[in-house]
């Protein structure tokens, strides 16, 4: 072994020390910014199969009859979740929110994730400030729990309520478990990738994945998204008609 | 045009997945985005709102002079898309491009606009991109 590479290992043993000795948490990839979907190198923009396509799930007799049922129910119709503003839920969240961007604040303790569309909110706490089961609240985000594995962020969420609706529909003994990772691209772009596995004894008869990446916006900014604004002037307007109709027939 | 086209394939997703209007709660599978019409009309109301926008355009042709209500992508997406606080007013010209409604019915979803100073914002419509595909091969 060289002297200076002798050296190097020492300082580095020492630095490494030191860090443990003053007690500073180590160094955690910050995914702390706006980030959009992901096209690859040379791909075409919205010229994938789209998240409808795919091999067919492996969804259990029980989970197969509920989401026909759905299905039937709304018909042709279109209808979404969406459409009623409705945020869309575990995992149809973080698989890509209608295709718009999403903003990451991070702190040690608590990640924050808000997804453009109609303002979506996951927190995912991490260390003391994961709440204890018995106190979690079921919803359509469910409750989010992290930790780090290396650069790794993993993120375990339960708690959810049954969504027949969502790409992945599920019970609400669904638990999903997301793996995020920086990476940067042959373009220099800045990726966050989302290794995404679904177990839910109840929907599935084996654990289902997906992965979904974001590119990093510089200094991106959200918009504004009040959703049920357009209900609340439709309902001014058909109570200024209904005011006017009055009026004529006195 | 680049940024036009880039926008394209995301907001067909959003359409797709976030639905409509919140207090009719009914569906963009009501409109052909295989198609595109073109509208030009004074502006009566216009709405720059989420999920969609909504402008009524007072239109005079050959038919005579109406009202055509419309609506269209998400203010956000449409922002993103070149659209800034502004640009349509009350009482302006403009043009705007379309998904006609599938029954036949006049009005649609707005996908671009080119306003009264001559702006344009918004996205193509499939049948636009085909056309500029099948320019660009010289068909």
């Amino acid at each position: 072994m060289s002297r200076t590479l002798v050296t190097l290992v020492v300082a580095g043993s020492l630095a490494a020390s030191a860090a443990v000795l003053s007690g500073q948490a180590p160094q955690r990839p910050d995914f702390t910014g706006v980030w959009t979907n992901y096209v690859e190198p040379g791909a075409a923009r919205g010229g994938g199969p789209g998240r409808g396509g795919g091999p067919p799930l492996p969804l259990t007799e029980e989970a197969q009859k509920k989401v026909a049922a759905y299905r039937g129910l709304i018909g042709t119709s279109g209808d979404t979740p969406g459409g009623h503003c409705l945020g869309t839920g575990m995992p149809g969240s973080m698989l890509g929110s209608g295709g718009y961007p999403m903003e990451i604040l991070q702190r040690p303790e608590q990640i924050n994730i808000t997804y453009e569309a109609h303002n979506e909110v996951r927190r995912v706490y991490l260390g003391d400030r994961i709440v204890p089961m018995a106190d979690r609240v079921p919803g359509r985000n469910g409750h989010s729990s992290a930790r780090w594995e290396g650069d790794t962020l993993v993120v375990e969420t339960t708690h959810l309520v049954e969504q027949v609706e969502q790409r992945y529909a599920h019970s609400d003994q669904a638990k999903i478990v997301e793996r995020y990772s920086l990476s940067t691209d042959s373009r220099g772009t800045k990726v966050l990738t989302a290794e995404m596995t679904l177990t839910d004894p109840v929907f599935y008869t084996k654990p289902v994945t997906d992965t979904k990446k974001w590119a990093f916006v510089p200094n991106g900014h959200l918009l504004p998204y009040e959703c049920a604004e357009e209900g609340w002037r439709i309902h001014l307007e058909e109570l200024e008609k209904k005011a006017n109709t009055r009026k004529e027939s006195k | 045009m680049k940024q036009l086209v880039s926008l394209v394939g995301a907001l067909a997703l959003v359409v797709t997945l976030l639905g409509s209007t919140a207090s009719a709660h009914h569906s963009a599978v009501q409109y052909d985005f295989g198609k595109t019409a073109t509208i030009t009309g004074v502006v009566v109301k216009f709405q720059a709102i989420n999920p969609h926008m909504r402008l009524t355009l007072r239109v005079t042709d050959e038919k005579g002079t109406r009202e055509v209500e419309l609506e269209g992508h998400s203010t956000n997406n449409m922002y993103r898309a070149g659209y800034r606080d502004g640009l349509i007013k009350v009482g302006d010209k403009i043009t705007v491009n379309v998904a006609p409604l599938r029954d036949g019915t006049e009005g649609g979803y707005m996908v671009a606009a080119v306003t009264a100073s001559g702006t344009r914002f918004g996205v193509q419509s499939a049948a636009e991109r085909a056309r500029e595909q099948q320019k660009a091969e010289g068909k």
